[in-house]
């Protein structure tokens, strides 16, 4: 199953009219790998393109738009690159196969139908609670800096964070945050509240360390009990923010 | 790296109603702090609540009741001395103090030593 970190990625140079049995090539490769259950291919023709019988195939010129190129490609684990690349390498008679290193970051997709409600599922155990104490007008690269704070997160699969705007304080800056009826700009207090795993904190504190101009950031140690929503067997293993 | 160091976070939880000397007590609270030279404080306050007095603390179009909660990160000793003269100063409220690792991030001017500078 692909998940998030290092992969592989596959790239196959065909042409458009190289025949596996009976079928176009490209076909037959598209359907082994759907056969395989790879987790996602893309076929693109190329516009023109030469290979090793260093024919310039362009639409331009009709005797030679033919053979125009296609590309195959797909990313999955190393262990399903494997599995299936001996295959590969006995049906493209007339091509190329390339394999690359490459980094998974991002791993979505849009619920198609509606789950049946499951009961919840109960994580419990020692827990570490982070509180970063920050401006609401503080910046960080042209957007408020809560909001890249909690998109950074996010990203790095933090269970979660809540974010907290004060009426009232004051800090290291020394000036009191405070709105008023003649002072409707703010530059109210901000507390983001972030829970997860001590190593996940340690991690979530670096970064916010690293963004983070002029504040306080607090860890204290939690009991923590989750409750999850279990989704369907299958996807039950890559919950986004499950705690590991 | 900055330095981490072990700290003490006090929250009171009090009614954005409570007064005192006439203002508004988390006002008085906060203005406390800066006298006995705390080194920070935020108020938050509450969408709802209820606590001591057993009344639903929530919004109302004209009257504000909602629960007040102020957090204040330093030292051992500066959060005993607030807690203190908070104490004289809250007529129903809870004082939580808890444990924590604080680390103040400072890049623009030079480190005016450790969190209760």
């Amino acid at each position: 199953m692909l998940t998030r970190g290092p992969a592989k990625r596959v790239m196959i140079f065909l042409n458009e009219d190289t025949r596996h049995h009976m079928t176009p090539l490209h076909d037959a490769v598209m359907t082994y790998l759907m056969h395989k259950g790879v987790a996602g291919a893309t076929a693109t023709r190329g516009y023109s393109g030469f290979g090793g019988h260093h024919t310039l195939h362009t639409p331009k010129i009709e005797v030679l738009a033919e053979h125009l190129p296609i590309r195959i490609e797909f990313v999955e684990t190393a262990e399903k690159v494997e599995e299936v690349l001996p295959t590969l390498y006995e049906m493209v008679t007339d091509g190329m196969i390339e394999v690359q290193d490459t980094t998974v970051v991002k791993l979505a997709r849009t619920a198609g139908v509606r789950e049946p409600v499951l009961p919840h599922q109960r994580h419990e155990g020692p827990a570490k609670l982070l509180r970063v104490f920050l401006g609401e007008a503080d910046q960080w690269h042209g957007e408020p800096l809560y909001d890249a704070i909690v998109k950074q997160l996010r990203m790095m699969e933090i269970a979660g964070a809540t974010v907290y705007r004060g009426i009232l304080g004051y800090g290291a800056k020394g000036h009191q945050h405070k709105r008023s009826f003649w002072h409707p700009m703010r530059d109210l207090p901000v507390m983001i509240s972030v829970i997860d795993t001590a190593p996940k904190i340690a991690e979530a504190a670096e970064a916010i360390e690293a963004m983070l101009e002029d504040g306080l950031i607090v860890t204290s140690e939690v009991e923590m009990v989750r409750l999850v929503r279990s989704g369907p067997a299958t996807e039950a293993a890559d919950v986004p923010g499950t705690v590991r | 790296m900055s330095q981490e160091q072990s700290a003490k976070l006090l929250r009171i939880h009090i009614s954005e109603a409570d007064r005192h000397q006439g203002r508004p007590l988390y006002e008085a609270l906060v203005e406390k702090c800066r006298e006995l030279k705390i080194s920070g404080a935020t108020v938050f306050r509450g969408l709802e609540g209820y606590g001591e007095t057993a009344g639903m603390h929530k919004p109302h179009l004209m009257r504000h009741d909602q629960p007040i909660v102020i957090a204040i990160v330093d030292s051992a000793e500066n959060i005993a001395r607030l807690m203190q003269a908070a104490g004289e100063m809250v007529d129903t409220g809870v004082m939580a103090v808890s444990e924590v690792r604080a680390r103040r991030v400072q890049k623009k001017a030079a480190d005016q030593g450790g969190i209760d500078g």
